[in-house]
């Protein structure tokens, strides 16, 4: 039956999609928190979550510090374990680097601080790509699990069309969902996360109100990368990886947060989802080398026919 | 409470206040008038660290303020309601009283201090839900001055609070900060564009013109002033 193949396939890539493109929503969130709150567009975003990736291989593979835990589920405690390790790498770039080019140390300048910003944050790109080539090596890595290469099976009841739902990915999904979830709550409910909220509203008032902008800078950029880390831990649970793959998960971030509205952190949730909804089905009838241009095809036309983004205000906030 | 003295800042060498001294007693009512660009929003400015001095001093409670890094200047009890309101758009209204008891003692009253708030302003208790970005503008001003009281301040710096507002609605203004003053005994500095008003509330005056204090006195001494009666009540000889 020509049609049921064909439904099965579907089926299993807009499952496949949906748990992909939770953790591409996740490393979204990462940059849109930054940008959100900054105003500063993080070019080292990718790299935060190959430093991610590698700080869930050396806590589970390398030097076996999860092995207790088990193969099944030491990589996903991996990859949230990732989170505050890289958190304190971004609390540091930033008390140490980013802090310079951007704050209320820049607001007042003509370009608000833009231009350094993009050469600060290339250039720790560059800085991270090429020192993680030297620490970790060239070799591809993985963090493998058991749970990669097995499968929930759920019958649709519509011929003999199953749904294959990959352990690890489902997990995987499910984790980065969790954690938007809390983030979400941290900024809607706390009182941190109200001050970060203000002092992205207007940094002089909230400085009035006794809010240090410069702290708050500095909890925003860490929890940013912390957050993509966590995707960068998760996806290194499918997917092998080199120091280098942050070039390919920035333009994913980029178009991400673009299309869900810069600035919306749910939007950016979206924005990941839907690049990642899109890469699954093109693979149906696209090669994978064409992959992305479909992301980049149907990103393009969001972009036209709506350009403040699928959850954008359609006035950029004073 | 609050002593400045020999106070001079500068915009990219353009003096916008020269040699500027004043004080506020504790539980005093002091105003500042002047016309725009007299340099009244730099002095404000300069007390709450968003613009250096190039010389001079101000103590806050004896201390040395200028010594205070910006952000730590509201602990102190300092609230500074903005010219221009800026109050949190994106923020509720509720969150934006909340931010506004940021500081240690505003959140140990925050219960009562909320109270308060709707009492004066019971507008901001009906829009508590509500995005700040969405209030008119006289309600954005209400609750500009709810979040400065929401810090629970020994001084309340209020920058022009009727600009941009109908007469009626200034005239509230007026009434509730005058309230705040007598009722709560909050120390009041306020820098004002509408004169008469503004001086008739306040205990002690300064009038400020090109980033010079040129007249200082109660609020008698000024009234009378025929200088003051000429170019700021339109009152003729």
């Amino acid at each position: 039956m020509e049609w049921e193949i064909l439904l099965e396939n579907v089926l299993n890539a807009l499952a496949a999609g949906i748990t992909i493109g939770c953790i591409y929503g996740l490393m979204c969130v990462g940059l849109s928190l930054i940008f959100g709150i900054m105003r500063v567009v993080n070019f080292a975003q990718g790299d935060l979550l190959m430093l991610g990736a590698y700080a869930a291989f050396y806590l589970v593979a390398a030097w076996g510090v999860l092995a207790f835990l088990g193969p099944e589920f030491g990589p996903f405690v991996g990859a949230v374990l990732a989170g505050p390790i890289v958190f304190a790498s971004g609390w540091v770039l930033h008390r140490w680097i980013v802090s310079r080019v951007s704050g209320l140390r820049t607001a007042a300048s003509l370009d608000e601080g833009h231009y350094g910003q993009l050469i600060v944050t290339l250039g720790i790109a560059l800085i991270l790509q090429n020192g993680g080539l030297i620490l970790f090596g060239s070799m591809p890595r993985a963090v493998r699990t058991p749970l990669s290469s097995s499968a929930w099976m759920v019958e649709t009841g519509i011929g003999d069309a199953t749904i294959f739902l990959n352990k690890a990915r489902v997990i995987s999904g499910l984790v980065a969902i969790l954690a938007v979830a809390a983030l979400y709550w941290l900024l809607e409910r706390t009182r941190l996360g109200k001050a970060l909220r203000a002092a992205a509203d207007n940094p002089t008032a909230a400085t009035y109100m006794g809010i240090d902008v410069d702290r708050a800078h500095r909890v925003a950029f860490a929890l940013g990368s912390g957050i993509t880390a966590v995707a960068g831990g998760l996806v290194a649970t499918y997917l092998s990886f080199t120091p280098f793959m942050g070039l390919d998960f920035v333009v994913i971030m980029y178009a991400g947060v673009v299309l869900g509205g810069m600035g919306s952190l749910l939007g950016a949730f979206w924005g990941g989802l839907t690049i990642g909804f899109v890469q699954q089905i093109s693979a149906l009838f696209l090669p994978p080398q064409l992959q992305n241009a479909a992301i980049f095809v149907v990103f393009l036309l969001i972009v036209t026919l709506r350009p403040q983004g699928l959850f954008g205000r359609s006035a950029e906030r004073a | 409470m609050l002593d400045i003295e020999g106070f001079s800042v500068a915009y990219g060498g353009l003096r916008a206040l020269s040699d500027v001294s004043l004080s506020v007693g504790e539980g005093q009512f002091v105003t500042i008038v002047g016309p725009n660009g007299a340099g009244k929003s730099t002095l404000f400015k300069a007390i709450s660290g968003i613009v250096p001095p190039v010389s001079g001093s101000i103590r806050f409670q004896g201390r040395d303020l200028l010594a205070v890094p910006p952000a730590r200047r509201a602990h102190l009890g300092i609230a500074h309601v903005p010219e221009g309101r800026q109050v949190f758009k994106t923020l509720t209204v509720r969150e934006n009283i909340e931010m506004g008891a940021y500081t240690a003692a505003g959140r140990a009253r925050f219960a009562q201090t909320l109270e308060r708030i709707h009492e004066l302003f019971p507008i901001l208790h009906e829009r508590a839900g509500q995005l700040a970005g969405t209030l008119s503008g006289g309600e954005q001003q209400m609750l500009a001055i709810a979040r400065g009281l929401a810090s629970a301040p020994r001084l309340l710096m209020l920058d022009e609070p009727s600009m941009g507002l109908a007469p009626a609605v200034a005239d509230l203004i007026f009434e509730r900060i005058a309230q705040i003053h007598r009722e709560d005994g909050v120390t009041v500095l306020l820098v004002e564009q509408r004169v008469a008003e503004a001086l008739e509330l306040c205990d002690y005056g300064y009038v400020l013109e090109t980033g010079r204090i040129v007249l200082e006195g109660p609020f008698r001494t000024l009234i009378s002033d025929d200088r003051v009666r000429r170019a700021y009540l339109g009152l003729g000889e």
